[in-house]
């Protein structure tokens, strides 16, 4: 028999939610509600208890509190979370302070308190057709799918993103670059693309291939996703399965250039050789320019450092070497 | 203590200021850096992207090597080379389909790997195994009224579920460092913000337009230099620091050191024995520092 | 500054109007499958949800969807026994057609979402793959991982998303049903919660598909946005809910979020345990165990807690420590992470926290198989917020996603064969549509009193001790006189928000209205039905009693009263018996 349920850290505490309230009326301000709080209490409840019993008049989202509706996405403590797979102790433990900030996600147009305006997102998801384009023969019952189990883990894997924006707020390449869809609608795109049982591949190819190369894997939206998905994963995915379909846009062109010449780099060399994968990558009058900067940073003498090969590099290779 | 070192690639170019700094420091705190034998590249983070498969078997030979080392801790100064190893490893563990696959490749290639490496950061070694403490009391010439901007960067916080040592929106290993060497430790808003160096190779105006929000922040948030933790933030924010400072017109540059060559100067190192790029070494002449 | 104060003084300018051939409220599986049926055929449909679609409840189911698949189920299976485990798991209560029709088309509604990109769990030569769940004579559930719900809600919407004539109103608030005085259906009163503008969406169908009502219980697994709105709309309108005395109760929700944990646990070897570390089931089920009938596990888990051997706040111990690593993991998977990280609990080193929940509504706005009410020409309804008869007094599992299906496709056809010959009427509704509108605004009319939440507390406690797992005359009764008192406090209602920008509190206000309205519903039907069936257990009549009691209630709201007649249950080929696993 096990102890009951047991007495570790911290197991009540009186904790003070510091939430960034806005209204159309009011401005934006800062409003402080103390509350206690056991350890199993998510920040959902403790936002419900604060509008029931508090004030009534606090704005936020949320609904099914077990991370599938993909309602509840915010800023605890200045880390994007859904508020629902968070609970309050861990944040304080985490942390180290019994006063936690609550504020609405980065990116989208703040529309009450903790709520913001997610159109933009949706838009974004709907630009890569979200939906399987099944065959004719399909629809009409004169043919029917079959679906690997392997195929299925892997899609499923990118299918489960529960659209609630958290990766796109977080992203830094969706801030800059209005041509990059953003990590969940890469996901959402690659998840059908790479449906045996879809058919508009081509049209697919045409929205993800230029934006996938406009990823800069600074690992946000892995880190933030609440299902786990892994956008930047998807994206990965999409280079690998896109990186030679013409015609290619700009990031393709110079990205696709970029990967080959660090793989051609790995398999020569065992090794990134950064001046050839930079020649290969921008032609040699660009690198030259290029090699100026680095020049005048103080950099000339590491130019000629030589890459000392891998030795084994047959081993390497063989490692390389696909089925 | 003897750990297995992994220089990673940058070290061989344009960030070989990164690799001197870090076996100084290292050799002046008795931490003896075993250079992984015949060690090959991690991937840079691009190989996955081709052959997700081959970049995991090609971090597992070079932990393979530590394990041949009687080794079970391999350091690198490379936030990128960290990660595509721990990722791999992590692949490796709890994603049978890659594992099989991997298994496949490894035994082709005579591979042997039983799972016991960690791969870390020299940072990590720095702070939970040689600890703060130690680490005071080398400290020679205390780099007061310096400001430090810390930054972190991404890949040697995110996914924290894999990367583990710190909370990744709350990191304070850079801070806690920067303070023994008596200099005031930066937090600014961009601190986990991504460098651009990754985009540089598909996307360069977003790439440098990156690295400006980095360097505009910490100035703006009064930081004299910048540290990093990485071999490729260094290519970014040091190596084409002219070019960024050209682009978007700052005022003056934001010159970025590694982490160690911040640790060496403190610990009495010359600018010289660190390999200290030239745009710090100006700020650090004109701060009095060096 | 009193929110709404230029249409409440000016009575002008007009109301803003919207038409559409068929509005559908609710945007959970029932509702986009109407919509997607409707919308096929041609006809102009607005489907408005106070949620973006894929936030409905439907995402929250997890464990599959039930179906007898030609050619792909155990070869001793039919849809006969399908039928027959559905019949006798909801005691007989269940209209037997109801239950034949969602077996017979269970495959095909299956086969259907594959073939709309549904990702089912696959065999390894590709076809769909299958599991037992309780209360099956052969295996049946089909699943998408642990998230059949999500998975499939979004293959729906993905689906009616992509189709021409479906036009979504999502955030937005539908509040009323809008009838005129030939008892026809002329659409809704719904608004914008995002500049809180109120819409006449005028439409010759409408369809409720606005789910449960989980948040009228202290404790539920529902979305908070369960609030019943829909019954309520009907009941106001003059339809009738049929059997809503019956709400499911699943003994092991989650402490403190209510959380579904699966019967699956315990069907692999968990045990409940109280704050003394007993087995306290020995005592209730002694052969049984754990594994006794849902309402026999939540009434004695009830037991221990009211006797004090409850640990505090109100749980016992769900105890999967004895299992080990390995088989947790491979297992009971699902437990595991819901406790890890919707209770920070690891369940490898100690017990999970739980306690019985409101889990579902098996009554619902009175429909027949093809989702038409009959009290109102025009209203239909479909999934957890119409009561088609197929759960009886006890829905089994894995039958309520099948249903919203099954039962949202056929209401979809039978609108879209009803707008074919339904003409627009042309009486003049302007005056009713102005009257909900004004009903509506009345809740922020007081400058000072009481916040919903108070009074939403105070409904929520009273509907969980007395109308909840145990119920008797006397508590009942006690429950009435609260409902009445709280549903007259509710007009003097203060809303402290005035903000003209999605102000929640007003809509939380008009949704504690509705929740008032179905409790007095609810209650009223409980203390009326004097016997035990399936989830509703009388501790004065402990027995099913089906000389009197084999039939259907049916209940109007007739402003502080309720109204109740019956209606026989069908039966076809199978003869009520006793309900013994």
């Amino acid at each position: 028999m096990s102890t009951p349920v047991q007495v570790q850290d911290l197991q009540e505490a009186e904790v003070v939610f510091r939430v960034k309230r806005y209204s159309k009326e009011k401005g934006d301000y800062w409003q402080e509600y103390k509350l206690k709080v056991d350890r199993f209490t998510q920040v959902t409840e403790a936002l419900r208890r604060i509008k029931v019993k508090q004030d009534p008049s606090l704005a936020y989202r949320a609904s099914c509190h077990m991370a599938v509706c993909g309602s509840c996405g915010m800023k605890i403590n200045g880390e994007p979370r859904l508020a629902c797979k968070t609970l309050v102790l861990d944040v304080v433990k985490k942390f180290g302070t019994n006063v936690i900030t609550l504020e609405p996600m980065d990116r989208f147009p703040i529309v009450k308190d903790l709520v913001v305006d997610m159109t933009e997102f949706y838009d974004r998801m709907e630009r890569v057709k979200p939906r399987l384009y099944p065959s004719k023969e399909v629809l009409e019952y004169k043919a029917e799918h079959r679906l690997k189990p392997e195929d299925q883990r892997l899609l499923w894997k990118f299918a489960q993103c529960i659209w609630c924006g958290l990766c796109v707020s977080a992203c830094p390449a969706v801030k800059e670059d209005p041509l990059f869809l953003g990590p969940a609608a890469h996901a959402k795109g690659f998840r059908f693309l790479r449906d045996p049982r879809d058919t508009i591949t081509e049209e697919r190819v045409k929205v993800l291939a230029d934006s996938a190369w406009r990823c800069t894997y600074c690992y946000m939206c892995y880190h933030v996703c609440p299902r786990d998905i892994e956008p930047v994963t998807a994206i990965k995915k999409t280079r690998a399965l896109l990186k030679s379909v013409k015609p290619m846009g700009p990031a393709q062109e110079v990205g696709h250039k970029h990967s080959e010449a660090v793989y051609e780099s790995i398999y020569t060399y065992g090794k990134i050789n950064e001046g050839v994968v930079y020649v290969k990558t921008y032609g040699l009058i660009r690198s030259l320019v290029d090699m100026t900067y680095a020049f005048r940073a103080g950099k000339a003498k590491y130019a000629l450092e030589k890459v000392e090969p891998v030795k084994e590099v047959e081993q390497v290779r063989e490692l390389m070497r696909g089925e | 203590m003897k750990v297995a070192y992994y220089p990673g690639c940058a070290s061989h170019g344009l960030s070989k200021d990164v690799d001197i700094a870090t076996r100084k420091v290292a050799d002046l705190l008795g931490i003896e850096l075993v250079e992984v034998p015949d060690w090959n590249c991690c991937g840079g983070g691009f190989l996955d992207e081709y052959d997700e498969v081959g970049q995991v078997a090609l971090s597992i030979r070079n932990l393979s090597k530590v394990e041949s080392l009687r080794l079970n801790k391999m350091v690198t100064p490379c936030s990128v080379c960290l990660h595509s190893h721990r990722l791999a490893q992590h692949k490796y563990k709890e994603d049978s389909d890659v594992r099989k696959a991997v298994n496949k490749r490894l035994n082709r290639a005579n591979v042997q790997y039983s799972g016991t490496v960690e791969t870390e950061h020299i940072v990590w070694v720095l702070l939970r195994d040689v600890g703060v403490e130690r680490l005071k009391q080398h400290v020679k010439r205390p780099l007061t009224g310096l400001k430090v901007g810390a930054y972190y960067g991404c890949q040697m916080l995110r996914p924290e579920s894999v990367m583990g040592f710190e909370p990744a929106f709350n990191p304070r290993s850079l801070e806690t460092l920067i303070s023994i060497t008596g200099a005031t430790p930066v937090t600014f808003p961009q601190a986990r913000a991504c460098c651009g160096f990754p985009l540089m190779g598909s996307n360069p105006d977003v790439g440098l337009k990156l690295a400006y929000n980095v360097l505009s922040g910490a100035t703006n948030a009064g930081a004299d230099i910048l540290v990093h933790p990485c071999n490729l933030c260094h290519l970014q924010l040091d190596t084409l620091q002219l070019k960024v400072v050209e682009r978007f017109k700052l005022p003056q540059p934001l010159p970025a050191i590694y982490i160690t060559q911040l640790l060496g100067l403190a610990f009495g190192f010359t600018p010289e024995e660190l390999g200290i790029p030239k745009l710090a070494l100006e700020v650090l002449r004109k701060k009095g520092v060096v | 500054m009193l929110i709404f104060e230029t249409r409440e003084n000016s009575r002008g300018p007009a109301l803003d109007k919207a038409t559409y051939d068929a509005v559908v409220v609710g945007a959970g599986l029932a509702g986009l499958m109407s919509a997607y049926y409707i919308a096929k055929e041609g006809f102009k449909v607005a489907v408005i949800s106070k949620v973006f679609p894929t936030r409905s409840h439907s995402a929250a189911a997890e464990g599959g969807i039930a179906a007898y698949i030609e050619g792909n189920s155990d070869p001793n299976d039919s849809p006969d026994y399908m039928a027959y485990d559905t019949i006798k798991g909801g005691d007989y209560l269940v209209d037997q057609d109801a239950a034949e029709l969602l077996a017979y088309k269970s495959g095909e509604i299956v086969d259907l979402l594959e073939r709309w990109g549904a990702l089912f769990n696959r065999q390894p030569d590709g076809r769909i793959a299958v599991r037992y769940f309780g209360g099956q004579t052969y295996p049946r559930t089909r699943f998408v991982g642990d998230k059949t719900g999500m998975a499939l809600l979004h293959t729906v919407y993905e689906r009616a998303s992509g189709t021409d004539n479906v036009d979504f109103y999502y955030e937005w608030f539908t509040w009323d049903l809008v009838v005129d005085s030939d008892r026809r259906v002329r659409g809704v009163v719904a608004f914008d919660m995002r500049n809180m503008t109120p819409t006449f969406f005028e439409a010759r169908a409408v369809v409720m598909a606005s789910g449960g009502m989980g948040m009228l219980y202290k404790h539920s697994t529902n979305s908070y946005i369960n609030t019943g709105d829909g019954y309520a709309m009907a009941l106001r309108a003059g339809a009738a809910l049929k059997d809503p005395e019956f709400v499911q109760f699943h003994p092991t929700a989650l402490y403190p979020s209510d959380i579904l944990i699966s019967e699956a646990a315990r069907g692999e070897g968990a045990v409940l345990r109280n704050n003394k570390g007993e087995r306290f089931m020995a005592r209730y089920a002694p052969k049984k165990l754990d594994l006794a009938p849902r309402d026999i596990v939540s009434r004695s888990i009830m037991i221990e807690i009211k006797e004090g051997r409850g640990f505090p706040g109100g749980y016992v111990g769900l105890d999967l420590t004895h299992l080990g690593e390995e088989y947790i993991k491979e297992r009971l998977a699902l437990a595991y992470e819901a406790a890890l990280n919707f209770a920070g609990v690891d369940a490898m080193k100690e017990m999970i926290p739980v306690r019985p929940a409101q889990h579902y509504f098996m009554g619902g706005i009175d429909v027949d198989i093809k989702g038409r009410n009959p009290d109102l020409i025009g209203l239909f309804a479909a999934g957890e917020a119409a009561c088609v008869s197929v759960h009886g007094a006890n829905r089994l599992g894995s039958n309520s996603l099948l249903e919203t299906l099954v039962f949202g496709r056929e209401t979809g056809i039978a609108v879209a064969e009803y707008l074919k010959t339904a003409s627009w009427p042309s009486s003049d509704v302007a005056k009713d549509v102005e009257r909900s509108v004004d009903q509506a605004y009345s809740v922020v009319k007081s400058e000072s009193g009481r916040h919903f939440g108070e009074i939403l507390e105070e409904l929520r406690s009273t509907m969980w001790d007395y109308v909840g797992i145990f119920r008797n005359d006397g508590g009942l009764r006690n429950a009435l006189s609260k409902i009445d008192q709280l549903r007259g406090e509710i007009n003097k209602m203060y809303v402290t928000d005035k903000s003209k920008v999605y102000n929640t509190e007003f809509f939380n206000a008009l949704e504690l209205k509705n929740m008032l309205d179905l409790a007095l519903v609810i209650a009223h039907a409980a203390l009326n039905r004097t016997e035990s069936r399936g989830a509703h257990y009388r501790e004065d009549y402990p027995q099913r009693n089906d000389q009197e009691w084999m039939k259907h209630t049916l209940t109007y709201l007739r402003g502080k009263t309720v109204e109740i007649s019956y209606k026989p249950v069908k039966v076809t080929r199978w003869k009520p018996e006793e309900r013994v696993y």
